[in-house]
C-alpha cells in the first residue's frame, strides 16, 4: 500500500521554532496554488496508474487556515484520479483558532476521518513564545467541534523552562479533549529559525533534560495506556497512524505541492520549496522536482533499517531478506555484535531495546558499515 | 671564469626570531638587483609555504648577489640565510662553516635576546667575523642606543659604527652592503691546491640527482671532474655546478672561496652526508674537513596515521622529510591504541611541530600524535642499562634501580617586572635556579637548570603569558640527571590507554593525572555508556572522573521529506567518528592524545 501526502503551505503567522514551507504573508495566492496542486495532482496519477493508495494525509503549513472548498477539491481531485481503497484514513492537519463547524462539515463531507491538532503546550505563556496563534482553551473549542472523530495532537517537549509536570498537564488537556493519538516531539532548534538564536544563548533545555522529560512522558502515557509505537508517536491501541507507519515501513508515497517529497519506485524525490518556482513549473506542465535520487543496494537496505528502528514493532527481518535477497543475520553481523547490547534480535525480528531508542544514531549508524 | 677570492665575501645573517633576518637578506637581494622590486615576494628566502606563514626560517638558503661598491670594485656576495630557532641551532652552526662572517641584527626596540646571544655565540665559536646591525629603526620605540650598548655590554661587540637600518623602508641597507665589503674578511682557500669542498645541505632532485650545496674551501671543480667524499667510496662524475641566483645557475667552474651547487648523478642522498668533505678523485686532499657534530634528537613522539591503511603513505613521507633533515629519527612503533606508526625524534618542539605540519601539508596525511617524551636512561637492578624514549617500553618498577633525565641549561631574558613570575614558573618546572644577572635597567639574565621533561610541555607558552611576551628563552643540553620518576597510566572503561601514558616526576604523577582526567573528560565525547576515566601509577588510582552517557541522540521527526535528511546526518556523525579512535569500546577523538599536553596550569 502507498500514501498521498499534500502540502498546504499557508499559515496566519510563524512560529519561532518553524522550517517548514509555510508562508503566512502569501496567503493571497491560495487561489492560484490550489489551482497548481489539482493539476499537478492529475499530472502525478496518470504516472502512478497501477499502485493503489490507503492513506492521505494533508499537513502545512496550517490546511485548516485556508477556506475549505480548497481542502475539499483537493480531496475530490485525488479521489478523482488515483486508484484509492474503500476507506482510506484521510488525515489534516489543524491548529486550534482556525477550525469553524463549517470547515468540519466539509471535512467530513469527504471523507477525512483523521484530524491531528497543533496543540504543543496546554500553557499560554508558552504558546505564546513559541508565536502560536492560539490558546488552551481554543485547542478543546477545537476538540468539541471534533466530539466523536479521531484525534490526535502534536506535544512539543524542550521549551524554555518547560517540567515534566508542564509536559503530562498538556497531555492532560489532550486526554480532556478526547484524544487517542500523541506525537511527542523534542524541538529541534534549526539554523535560521528565530528559536536558534534562544538555542545558542542555552535558554532551552538541555538534552539530558528533555531526555528526563521524554522518559516521563512515555511512562505516563503508558498508564494511561497510550503506547509508544515509534521514537515521537504514541497511540492508544487501533490508533496508530496508517500514513505515518508507511514511511517507517519503507513504502511508497506521493508528495503533492511544494516541498513535498515522493518515494516510488526506489526514487526519492522532492519538490520545490518556493511558491512562485512550483506555480511556473506546473503551469506549463512541468512536475516541480528539485532533487531526486534512486537508493539501490546497500543504500536502499539501510534506510529499511533506519526507518524500522525508529518502530517498537522494529525491523522484519524475514521481509528484509525477501525484499533485498540476503541474509540479514550474516550480512550484519559486525555491527549486530558491536551492539548487541542495545539490541533485541531473535533472528526474526530486530528491536532496538526500549531504554535506546531515544540514543539510536548512534546504533543506527553501526548499520553503515558492513 | 671563477672571481677573484678577494672580491668575495660569505656571509649569513643570525638573529633572535622575529628581528628581521629574512627581511633584511630580502633587501639585499633587492638592493644588489637580484631580484627586481617588481617580483620581489616577501621574504623570498623562506621558500617553504610554512616558514613564509610562521615567519620563520627552517631550512638555510644560499643566494648570491652582486655588488658594486664604492671603492668601484664588484664583489660576489654569498648569503646563507639560516634559521632563528633554538631548535635549529644545528643548522646554524651548517651555515656558519661556509661563512667568513655574520651579520648579527639586533631590534632596535628590543635589544638582545637570548637567541641573539645564542646564535652569536655560536658564530663567534666559529671563528666569525660578527658585524652588528640595529634594525627597525623605522619604529616609534625604537632605542638603537641602548640597543648598541646592550651589545657591547653583553656581547663584547663594537656596535659604535653598526648601521641603524630599517629593513622593512630599505633605510640605510646600503651601509650594510658596504659593510659587508669592508668588515667580512675575503676567503683565504687555495685555488690550485686539491679540492677540498665542505657540503652544508643537499637535496635530492628527481633528474639531477642529489645536488650538494657546497663551499668551495679549496682547489677547483667543473664538469667532469671525477670526486669522492671522505665518508663513502663512491666516485662521482661532476655534471654541473652553479651558484644560486638565487635559483640555481650552472656555471663553468666554482673554485677556492665560490659558495655553489654540485650535480654528479648521485642516486642516495646518503653517499654525500652533509659535513662531508668533496675532493677529487686524482689528486685527492690528505685532510677532511671537521664536519659537524651530529644533532641528537631529545623530543620524541608516536606519529600514527589517523587512517591505519595509509601507514605506507606516512612511512613515505618521514623518509622524504628526513632526506633533507637529518635530525629527525624514526623507528617503527605499535601502539595497542593507534595501531602502526612511528617513533621520531626530534631536536625541540618547535622542529616537531614543523614536522608534524609538513607531513599533514605537503603530504596531505592525517595524523595523530601522542605526547612528546624526553629520552630517559634507566638503570635497571640487574645492572643493566637502558635509554627509554617511549613511556611504554619502561620496564616493571620492580626492575628499575634508578633512572636519570635530561636536563637543560636555560637563559632567560627578561625586563626586571617578570623576575618574580619567572622564579615562580622555573619552581614550579622543578627548576634549579643558577644566576641572575642585570645586564642593564631594562634587561635581566637569568639562568636555571631544568628538566628537559618539564620544558617540552607548556614552558614556552606558560612564560610568554607570564611576562606577556617580553622574555626570550635559549637552552643548551646539560647532560643527565637522577631523577625520581615514574609512569602515569590512563586507563578509559578500565583499560590502559598505551598512548596516553607518560612519564612523570613522582611529585607531580597525583596533579597531573587528576588534570589528564578532566582534559578527557572534556575532550571524550558522551557515549552509549559510562566511561569511567582513570589515572594510575603502578597500579594504584590516584584520580577518576567519569564521562557519564548521553541520553538523546535521535532525530525527533522522521517523515517523507526527511529521509534523505537523516542519512546525510548520520553521515556526518559517522565522518566524525572516523576521526576517533577505538580503545576497547571507547571511542576518543585524535586530538585527545595531544590535549593531555595542554593540563599542565604552571600559570
Amino acid at each position: 500500500m502507498a500514501g498521498i501526502y499534500i502540502h498546504v503551505p499557508f499559515c496566519k503567522s510563524k512560529c519561532t521554532y518553524c522550517d517548514f514551507a509555510s508562508f503566512p504573508k502569501e496567503i493571497n495566492k491560495t487561489e492560484s496554488y490550489f489551482a497548481c496542486l489539482y493539476r499537478e495532482t492529475e499530472g502525478r496519477a496518470k504516472q502512478l496508474k497501477d499502485k493503489v493508495f490507503d492513506t492521505i494525509y494533508i499537513g502545512g503549513g496550517t490546511p485548516s487556515v485556508v477556506d475549505s472548498k480548497f481542502i475539499v477539491g483537493a480531496i475530490r481531485q485525488v479521489k478523482k484520479h488515483f486508484n484509492l481503497t474503500d476507506n482510506p484514513e484521510i488525515t489534516i492537519e489543524i491548529n486550534p483558532g482556525t477550525l469553524t463547524e463549517e470547515k468540519v462539515k466539509d471535512c467530513k463531507s469527504v471523507g477525512i476521518n483523521r484530524f491531528s491538532i497543533g496543540l504543543q503546550t496546554g500553557y499560554d505563556d508558552q504558546l505564546k513564545r513559541l508565536n502560536r496563534i492560539h490558546t488552551a482553551k481554543e485547542f478543546l473549542l477545537c476538540c468539541n467541534m471534533l466530539k466523536g472523530e479521531n484525534i490526535s495532537a502534536d506535544v512539543l517537549i524542550g521549551l524554555h523552562d518547560q517540567t515534566l509536570e508542564q509536559v503530562k498537564k498538556t497531555i492532560d488537556l489532550a486526554l480532556a479533549g478526547g484524544v487517542k493519538h500523541i506525537s511527542v516531539y523534542a524541538l529541534t532548534p534549526e539554523v535560521g529559525t528565530p528559536i536558534y538564536t534562544d538555542y545558542l544563548n542555552g535558554e532551552l533545555l538541555s538534552d539530558d533534560e528533555v531526555a528526563d522529560i521524554y522518559d516521563g512522558v512515555v511512562e505516563y502515557l503508558k498508564e494511561k495506556g497510550i503506547n509508544r509505537y515509534e521514537v515521537s508517536n504514541f497511540s492508544c491501541d487501533g490508533y496508530r497512524s496508517k500514513h505515518n507507519q508507511t514511511y517507517w515501513k519503507r513504502g511508497e508515497y506521493i508528495g503533492l505541492g511544494i516541498s513535498a517529497s515522493s518515494f516510488i519506485d526506489g526514487r526519492r524525490f522532492t519538490n520545490t520549496y518556493h511558491l512562485d518556482e512550483y506555480i511556473n513549473a506546473v503551469i506549463v506542465n512541468r512536475f516541480p522536482e528539485i532533487s531526486s535520487e534512486i537508493i539501490e543496494g546497500d543504500d536502499a537496505e539501510f534506510e529499511k533499517i533506519m526507518l524500522a528502528l525508529r518502530t517498537t514493532d522494529g525491523l522484519d527481518v524475514i521481509a528484509f531478506n525477501k525484499e533485498f535477497n540476503v541474509d540479514f543475520s550474516v550480512k550484519y553481523k559486525k555491527p549486530l555484535a558491536k551492539k548487541s547490547a542495545f539490541l533485541d534480535f531473535d533472528g526474526k525480528t530486530l528491536k532496538i531495546k526500549s531504554e535506546y531508542l531515544y540514543v539510536q544514531n548512534d546504533i543506527i549508524m553501526a548499520f553503515m558499515e558492513i | 671564469m671563477s672571481t677573484n677570492q678577494k672580491n668575495i665575501r660569505n656571509f649569513c645573517i643570525v638573529a633572535h626570531i622575529d628581528h628581521g633576518k629574512s627581511t633584511l637578506a630580502d633587501r639585499l637581494m633587492e638592493k644588489t638587483g637580484q631580484v627586481s622590486e617588481r617580483d620581489m615576494e616577501e621574504q623570498l628566502l623562506d621558500s617553504m609555504d610554512l616558514e613564509r606563514e610562521r615567519g620563520i626560517t627552517i631550512k638555510l638558503t644560499p643566494v648570491r648577489m652582486y655588488y658594486k661598491a664604492k671603492d668601484g670594485n664588484e664583489y660576489v656576495f654569498n648569503l646563507i640565510d639560516t634559521p632563528g630557532h633554538v631548535d635549529f641551532t644545528y643548522e646554524v652552526s651548517r651555515s656558519l662553516k661556509a661563512c667568513e662572517g655574520a651579520i648579527l641584527i639586533v631590534d632596535a626596540t628590543q635589544g638582545v635576546q637570548a637567541q641573539t646571544l645564542a646564535n652569536a655565540y655560536l658564530a663567534i665559536d666559529n671563528d666569525l667575523e660578527i658585524m652588528p646591525v640595529i634594525n627597525k629603526m623605522d619604529l616609534a620605540s625604537a632605542r638603537p642606543d641602548g640597543a648598541a650598548e646592550e651589545l657591547e655590554n653583553i656581547l663584547g661587540v663594537d656596535a659604535s659604527d653598526a648601521p641603524r637600518i630599517s629593513a622593512k623602508s630599505g633605510l640605510n641597507v646600503e651601509d650594510v652592503l658596504e659593510q659587508v665589503v669592508q668588515k667580512v674578511p675575503a676567503p683565504t682557500g687555495n685555488p690550485d691546491a686539491p679540492l677540498k669542498a665542505l657540503i652544508f645541505d643537499s637535496y635530492y632532485d628527481n633528474f639531477k640527482g642529489v645536488i650538494c650545496f657546497v663551499r668551495i674551501v679549496d682547489g677547483k671543480v667543473k664538469v667532469g671532474t671525477k670526486i669522492k667524499t671522505f665518508m663513502s667510496d663512491k666516485e662521482f662524475v661532476v655534471t654541473e655546478t652553479g651558484v644560486f641566483a638565487p635559483k640555481m645557475l650552472p656555471t663553468d667552474e666554482l673554485s677556492a672561496g665560490e659558495v655553489g651547487y654540485i650535480a654528479a648523478s648521485i642516486k642516495s642522498i646518503e653517499d654525500t652526508a652533509v659535513g662531508d668533505t668533496i675532493t677529487e678523485v686524482e689528486n685527492p686532499t690528505p685532510k677532511a674537513l671537521p664536519g659537524y657534530k651530529k644533532a641528537l634528537p631529545m623530543v620524541f613522539s608516536g606519529v600514527f596515521p589517523l587512517d591505519g591503511s595509509k601507514f605506507n603513505d606516512l612511512k613515505d613521507a618521514l623518509l622524504k622529510l628526513k632526506l633533507n633533515d637529518a635530525a629527525l629519527s624514526i623507528e617503527p612503533d605499535n601502539s595497542a591504541a593507534l595501531g602502526f606508526g612511528f617513533r621520531c625524534g626530534f631536536l625541540g618542539l618547535l622542529h616537531m611541530d614543523v614536522i608534524q605540519e609538513r607531513i599533514e601539508r605537503e603530504f596531505d596525511l592525517d595524523i595523530i600524535t601522542t605526547a612528546p617524551s624526553v629520552s630517559y636512561k634507566v638503570y635497571k637492578t640487574d645492572g643493566t642499562q637502558m635509554v627509554v624514549e617511549n613511556p611504554t617500553h619502561l620496564p616493571p618498577v620492580t626492575e628499575i634501580a634508578y633512572m636519570e633525565e635530561p636536563v637543560i641549561n636555560a637563559s632567560i631574558f627578561t625586563p626586571p617586572e617578570y623576575v618574580g613570575p619567572i622564579m615562580e614558573l622555573c619552581q614550579f618546572k622543578r627548576g634549579v635556579y643558577k644566576d641572575m644577572t642585570y645586564l642593564d635597567k631594562t634587561r635581566v639574565q637569568m639562568k636555571y637548570t631544568l628538566p628537559l621533561n618539564e620544558i617540552i610541555y607548556d614552558f614556552f607558552d606558560s612564560l610568554k603569558s607570564r611576562t606577556k611576551g617580553y622574555a626570550s628563552f635559549d637552552y643548551d643540553i646539560a647532560g643527565y640527571e637522577k631523577s625520581d620518576l615514574v609512569k602515569l597510566d590512563m586507563l578509559l572503561n578500565g583499560d590502559i590507554c598505551d598512548a596516553l601514558s607518560i612519564i612523570v616526576h613522582k611529585d607531580k604523577a597525583y596533579e597531573r593525572g587528576r588534570q589528564i582526567a578532566e582534559k578527557l573528560k572534556e575532550v571524550i565525547p558522551r557515549q552509549m555508556f559510562e566511561i569511567p576515566i582513570q589515572a594510575a601509577v603502578g597500579g594504584k588510582i590516584i584520580a577518576r572522573e567519569t564521562v557519564k552517557a548521553f541520553r538523546k541522540d535521535v532525530l525527533a521527526k522522521c517523515y517523507g521529506g526527511d529521509v534523505t535528511r537523516k542519512k546525510k546526518l548520520l553521515e556526518k556523525q559517522k565522518e566524525g567518528k572516523k576521526k576517533m579512535r577505538s580503545i576497547g569500546s571507547v571511542e576518543i577523538p585524535s586530538e585527545a592524545f595531544i590535549s593531555i599536553l595542554k593540563t599542565d596550569n604552571g600559570n
